[in-house]
């Protein structure tokens, strides 16, 4: 990669200070290639057509630490993030036993990541087996400095009930945060996940999450990501799926936090009759950058995917999505469709919208749309004539573009969470 | 209750004028009709009475309850009881119409100093109103009018009436595209309403539904200008003879 791409950046040095002693070969090899890859890759500039409308600059020059070698304390009341049985807190990337809530259920394994790397065999297996760190700078350093994480294993059968509500936490400032998420789901299991990004207070730090999912075969997996975290804060994700057959992923993308904001979606089909949803919600505001890159690699034939982009941006912010669907040779009778909506509730907000399908295969249903609108007059003076304040009514008509996406989801308490998080952003305060 | 006199006005955007001289007195209690052609200005003065910022008011004033009421925002005119049943009602996706008709409730309480209604109090409130206009219950869980038939949507017009309780309810054109049930039903929910205290200006093309809600004075609106009132009897010679017999009235105004 040629200089001028590349933002001079400090991050690598990060490493210099951790020292990951007696870890398995296969970990410090997986280490030694993040490293090398992100030296090589470095932080990349908007020359760098992926990362046109992710402005790094500002990132590159702060001057990181390694995340606190003892563990963080989280200030806030944990039960204002998590209410059911199965909660799991990380703070800044580390697995934390005092907060965390793991009773026993059958069938399932929720651990500290660094922990399973030296007692679960499957880690070695699976681990670094789906993100594809040559693509991905941040995620290659990820692979080089994650102290620790999460480890989610269902067994074959396996149906947890309750919801695992994984909560990742960043506190203090100028950290690099590199928490690593693994989950798999063994053949015919189920479960549900919602993972939330949050700072504690106007903490100012860069995170860096690699999530990797597998899905064996008729897996069903619901996996909710919320991204809160403080305005003042980066978040760059890998986020990666890899689908066997016969398996239903349902992914929902909440982004509402981070000053900057970026998130790398790819789910992989690798199998027949494979379902797929790829939903997003994005509301930024002020300032902020929220950059969303999806990607649906549809490689086998009979699967069906569907993605729901809806994107609010208000006052300067900026919106980014782009939609990859590759439909590879092989993939007949695949059914893909995409939509890709946004509200522009200011003139000076910004939407960059680009939906890619590349198709290889012929007898395939393909579609996308993209629109980009405001709050129209007709609703408004419909809802104000019936007494309802303009801001109110405005409130509930953006909460309601919205909330198409958030219906979707199934589990009740996560989706009320979410509702009601929405509100607090878009200032409304009742409900019904 | 209403007064309005030599109301002018005109598109805001293109300066064309629609309303070019409107007087009408509507007192507490009374029931006004208001017939006229196509494109005569019926549903522009129902709009302005409800306050919709696309025309402006060039000459003359509207009074309601002894306040200017041109000055007022929408919101506020819902508040002190100005209700617009829409001719053409408004679908809001993802809205669903208990959601939408609590906030209306608990603007216009809030705005008139008293407590908002709890989600229990307010369920029970509005169950009620389904079962006295003989409506489906799964139209409160439903979105605002998204997918309703064309009598649904004058049907819930009027359920919004009913909730909101207004004191000057103006209809436009409710009845149109509504079969006989519904409009009895309709009709049914705008005799159930009728008070001392609370007014009626319904917009219609049919003496059938003045069959059924018997109003105290018929007007003709004929471009932009009311060239003749009466008394019911005026809307049955209207069925008779159309709009042509008044061509000269109007042109001589
Ligand atoms: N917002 C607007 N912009 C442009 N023209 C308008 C607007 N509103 C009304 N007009 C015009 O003003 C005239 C009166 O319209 P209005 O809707 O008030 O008629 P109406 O009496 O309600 O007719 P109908 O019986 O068909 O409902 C029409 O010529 C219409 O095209
Ligand atoms: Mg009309």
């Amino acid at each position: 990669m040629s200089k001028s791409l590349v933002y001079e950046s400090g991050l690598g040095s990060l490493l210099a200070g951790l020292s990951f002693e007696k870890e398995p070969q296969w970990l410090a090899d997986l280490r030694a290639k993040g490293n090398e890859l992100h030296n090589k890759m470095g932080v990349p500039t908007p020359r760098n057509e992926e990362w046109k409308y992710t402005p790094l600059r500002s990132l590159a020059s702060v001057n990181w630490q390694s995340g606190e070698p003892g563990p963080a304390v989280f200030s806030q009341d944990p039960t204002n993030y998590a209410e059911t049985a199965i909660r799991v807190f990380l703070v800044n990337g580390r697995f934390d036993r005092n907060l965390s809530e793991v009773p026993a259920t059958a069938g399932l394994t929720c651990m500290s990541l660094r922990d399973a790397i030296y007692e679960k065999s499957e880690v070695a297996d699976y681990l670094g087996s789906v993100a594809k760190i040559e693509d991905h700078t941040f995620a290659a350093l990820n692979s080089a400095c994650f102290v620790d994480g999460l480890f989610i294993h269902l067994k074959a059968g396996a149906m947890v009930e309750p919801v695992i509500e994984v909560i990742h936490v960043t506190s203090g400032d100028e950290m690099v945060i590199a928490p690593r998420i693994l989950v798999v789901a063994e053949e015919n299991s189920s479960a549900k996940i919602i993972e939330q990004y949050v700072s504690d207070g106007e903490s100012k730090n860069l995170t860096i999450p690699v999530t990797e999912v597998i899905l064996r075969k008729h897996a069903n997996v619901e996996h909710v990501r919320l991204q809160d975290e403080s305005e003042t804060s980066y978040n760059v994700s890998l986020w990666e799926t890899l689908q066997d057959e016969s398996s239903e992923y349902r992914a929902y993308n909440v982004a509402f936090g981070a000053g900057l904001g970026r998130l790398d979606q790819n789910i992989y089909l690798n199998g027949r009759n494979i379902v797929t949803r790829l939903d997003g919600v994005v509301v930024a505001r002020g300032e902020q950058i929220l950059d969303n890159h999806t990607k649906l690699d549809h490689a086998m034939p009979d699967c069906n995917s569907f993605e729901i982009y809806k994107q609010i941006i208000d006052d300067k912010a900026t919106v980014v999505f782009n939609g990859k669907i590759f439909v590879h040779q092989d993939a007949q009778k695949t059914d893909a469709k995409q939509t890709n909506q946004a509200l522009l509730l200011s003139p000076d907000a910004t939407i960059n919208s680009k939906p890619q399908l590349e198709i290889f295969a012929d007898d395939v249903k393909c579609t996308h749309g993209a629109t980009v609108g405001q709050i129209e007059d007709t609703f408004r003076f419909y809802m104000r004539s019936r007494g309802i304040p303009k801001a109110e009514a405005d409130a509930i008509l953006v909460y309601a573009f919205a909330a198409e996406v958030l219906e979707l989801i199934s589990d009740e308490v996560v989706r009320e969470r979410l509702e009601k998080r929405l509100y607090k952003k878009l200032g409304i305060d009742f409900t019904v | 209750m209403l007064e309005i006199k030599n109301l002018h006005a005109i598109v805001a955007e293109d300066d064309k004028e629609i309303l070019r001289g409107i007087n009408l007195s509507v007192k507490p209690g009374e029931v006004h009709a208001i017939m006229g052609p196509n494109g005569s200005g019926k549903s522009t003065l129902a709009n302005i009475l409800a306050g919709r910022e696309d025309y402006e008011i060039t000459q003359g004033s509207i009074t309601y309850l002894d306040e200017d009421l041109a000055d007022m925002e929408p919101e506020e005119r819902a508040h002190k009881g100005v209700f617009l049943a829409f001719q053409y009602p408004v679908e809001i996706p993802g809205v669903s119409n208990t959601y939408f008709l609590r906030a209306a409730v608990n603007a216009k309480r809030t705005a008139n100093g008293e407590s908002e209604m709890s989600s229990m109090e307010f369920m029970k409130f509005i169950r009620e109103k389904v079962k006295l206009l003989g409506l489906k219950e799964d139209l409160l869980t439903r979105s605002v009018n998204e997918g309703f038939s064309g009598g649904e949507k004058k049907r819930n017009e009027i359920f919004q009436m009913a909730v909101l309780e207004p004191t000057l309810c103006v209809l436009d054109e409710t009845d149109s595209g509504l079969d006989i049930d519904a409009l009895q039903t309709v009709a049914a929910g705008v005799n159930a309403l009728r008070s001392e205290g609370r007014s009626f200006v319904i917009v219609t093309h049919y003496q059938r539904l003045l069959n059924y809600i018997v109003p105290d004075f018929v007007h003709i609106l004929m471009d932009g200008r009311i060239v003749k009132s009466g008394d019911k009897s005026l809307a049955l010679e209207l069925e008779e003879k159309g709009y042509g017999w008044l061509d000269d009235l109007a042109a001589s105004k």
